[in-house]
């Protein structure tokens, strides 16, 4: 068990060296710098960057000293916002995005379970007629689309109700959460029903549910015994790149709901080629997404027992 | 327990009678059972046997209500427990019928035990459902019923996964499961077949002995004879939905009265020295049962078949104690008697 969380975590390494060195040299073959922008700068301080990254240097001289900040957690100064590190950006604005990310998360693997459940009990009826309906829209609509109905919807509902139910936009109290984490999570929550809705499908026909039947278990708890653990593996499996896709996917959803998550930052840096800001928050985003998807492993690991982590 | 009860009415412990079974498919209704009979005794084993398709399974799966409906029908039919009906029903006067009343093994043990649930609460399972034992005491008794189905360290295997066992292992698991409530009867669907043939003579066993210490009956699903010959009692042999001879395994090993079964025996391997014989294939293919034939549905491969045989469907003819075949070479009027075949006065 520790050792294959070990052994993870070395290759979770590696993979974030990679992403690092990956985007290290794609930076480095976009044309222009961030220091031939059209701000003050005083020689001094261009003088003093160049020197502490090396951009007079030769390429390579330049990963060496990257690579060297990078094992210290040094990200660096931002280029364009004066004074800034990465660090306090990522410190700042990165909870705000973590919270709404793993809420969208939480709402989309019970939402998808339990819709994909449903729907398999009632299969070729009208709840899943209607839920397979909602999936199909909820996958192909994009999420800026449902993000400003949502929004429309809330100012009529708040209006209806006479105060400030639920926030349009901001951030601050869990109610200034929910819209937002649900309208992230919609489509992975669609996906996940529609995954759910076929493996439990699936372990319906199953001969050990079928065997189960024999042994006259009552079928609420073949559902919650037999059925339920073994249909849910196939969605904890995709449950790693969803978290990826939902983290990644949360700038729109950020920028729409006016809220200081990371995603704004991000975006910014890759369009005023902030250099360290860019490298900072790809590495640091990249890091996140190997953690989540080795801990969604361990996690796979408890559910099924022909997982063997120590093997 | 039933063994009283039984002497009092006389009635078998199951009796099924005349039981039709359909299913609705995109392509029409299969009549998969069109009117099987059989009774089983206590302490009795009753094969059943027949090809793929011939609705041998779907004929257990329907006594033990696990035919899912719709697409499936009992069209007609009754199947009573020491005199009680339960076709259609979970419960018989009060107790569940499945897991409890009769047990249950199939095919494939690999794929008929839950992959993420251990074998022992597997076992507990039915014991917490029908009997009210706590999981503690369920899991205790849990061990104890590997024990008597011969598994070795039984206490540790009881913690192990599906997947930790071997097919024979698990089998034998399952056979402990399906008689954790003492079942008076035990229904076993080709259970060895997924097996190699070492394992299935351990599981034969394995049933033969039980059957003797608990005094169950066994109803055997299988399409191999050698498997009959080992077990069985009575036997009745399914053609295209129907029993078409039935009797103890004596009478239709060797005085087969229905051309099916001798077709049977002569496509079967023997290691006999004395009787060197090439093997004969059953030519052609069961009918089909989306519509069935007028006539006796093996009438177009039999070697004897007369013109009535497609025209009419055939009666049961008795030919002495239980043997009956169901065939028209044994009506008082055929003319023609194979000498492959036994027939009434000559015995």
């Amino acid at each position: 068990m520790w050792l294959y969380i070990l052994k993870r975590a070395l290759q979770g390494l590696l993979t974030v060296w990679f992403i690092a060195t990956a985007t290290f040299f794609a930076m480095h073959n976009v044309p222009g710098d961030p220091l031939t922008n059209d701000r003050a700068m005083t020689e001094t301080t261009r003088a003093n960057l160049e020197a502490k990254y090396g951009l007079d240097q030769p390429i390579t001289t330049q990963y060496l000293i990257f690579l060297r900040n990078l094992a210290r957690g040094d990200f660096g100064i931002s280029f364009v916002q004066e004074n800034r590190e990465v660090n306090d950006i990522i410190r700042e604005h990165f909870p705000v995005s973590a919270i709404l990310g793993v809420l969208a998360v939480v709402f989309a693997a019970t939402g998808g379970v339990l819709f994909g459940a449903l729907t398999a009990l009632y299969r070729n009826r009208l709840p899943d007629y209607l839920i397979m309906f909602l999936v199909i829209l909820g996958i192909s609509v994009p999420s800026f689309v449902v993000a400003a109905l949502s929004q429309l919807s809330l100012v009529s509902l708040n209006s209806l109700v006479g105060f400030t139910f639920l926030p349009v936009a901001g951030w601050g109290t869990v109610m200034h959460m929910l819209v937002p984490a649900l309208v992230l999570g919609l489509s992975t929550m669609a996906y996940l029903t529609r995954l759910m809705r076929s493996s439990m499908l699936e372990v319906t026909s199953s001969d050990y549910v079928r065997t189960a039947k024999s042994k006259g278990v009552p079928p609420t708890r073949i559902f919650t015994r037999h059925q339920l653990r073994n249909a849910i593996l196939p969605v904890v499996t995709v449950l790693g790149p969803a978290i990826a896709a939902i983290t990644t996917g949360g700038f729109v959803v950020e920028l729409v709901f006016a809220i200081p998550g990371l995603g704004r930052y991000f975006v910014e840096a890759v369009q005023q080629l902030d250099y360290t800001v860019i490298m900072g928050t790809t590495v640091f985003y990249g890091a996140f997404l190997v953690f989540m998807v080795i801990l969604v492993d361990v996690v796979y690991g408890f559910i099924d027992p022909r997982v063997r982590l120590d093997s | 327990m039933p063994a009283r009860e039984e002497l009092k009415s006389g009635t078998p412990l199951l009796m099924v009678e005349d039981l039709q079974v359909e299913f609705d498919t995109f392509g029409g209704t299969v009549q998969a059972v069109r009117g099987v009979s059989f009774s089983v005794d206590q302490g009795r084993t009753l094969a059943i046997v027949g090809e793929s398709g011939c609705g041998k399974s779907v004929t257990v799966q329907s006594i033990m209500g696990l035919i899912p409906t719709p697409p499936g029908r009992i069209k007609a039919g009754s199947a009573r427990l020491r005199g009680h009906e339960i076709l259609g029903r979970s419960t018989v006067r009060g107790k569940e019928i499945r897991g409890a009343e009769i047990g249950m093994i199939f095919q494939d043990p690999m794929t008929s035990l839950n992959p993420t649930m251990t074998i022992g609460d597997q076992i507990a399972e039915p014991l917490q459902v029908h009997r009210g034992y706590s999981a503690r005491d369920a899991f205790t008794e849990a061990i104890r019923l590997l024990e008597l189905s011969k598994i070795p360290e039984a206490a540790k295997r009881a913690r192990q996964y599906p997947f930790e066992f071997s097919g024979g292992m698990l089998q034998r698991a399952m056979i402990a499961m399906a008689l954790s409530c003492k079942p008076s009867i035990l229904i076993a669907d080709e259970p060895t077949t997924a097996l190699d043939v070492t394992i299935q003579a351990q599981i034969l066993d394995l049933m033969h002995e039980l059957q003797k210490e608990t005094g169950m009956a066994i109803v055997l699903i299988t399409h191999d004879l050698g498997v009959v010959a080992r077990m069985a009692d009575e036997v009745a042999v399914m053609y295209a939905g129907k029993v078409v001879e039935y009797g103890s395994a004596d009478d239709v090993f060797y005085r087969s009265a229905h051309p099916y079964t001798v077709g049977l025996k002569e496509a079967m391997p023997t290691n006999d020295p004395g009787r060197h014989q090439e093997l004969k294939p059953i030519d052609g293919s069961p009918p089909d049962l989306f519509a069935p034939p007028a006539g006796c549905g093996y009438s177009p491969r039999c070697p004897n078949a007369m013109q009535i045989c497609s025209d009419r469907q055939p009666q049961d003819h008795d030919l002495h104690g239980h043997h009956s075949a169901s065939c028209w070479l044994h009506h008082a009027q055929s003319e023609s008697r194979p000498e492959t075949l036994f027939f009434k006065d000559a015995h």
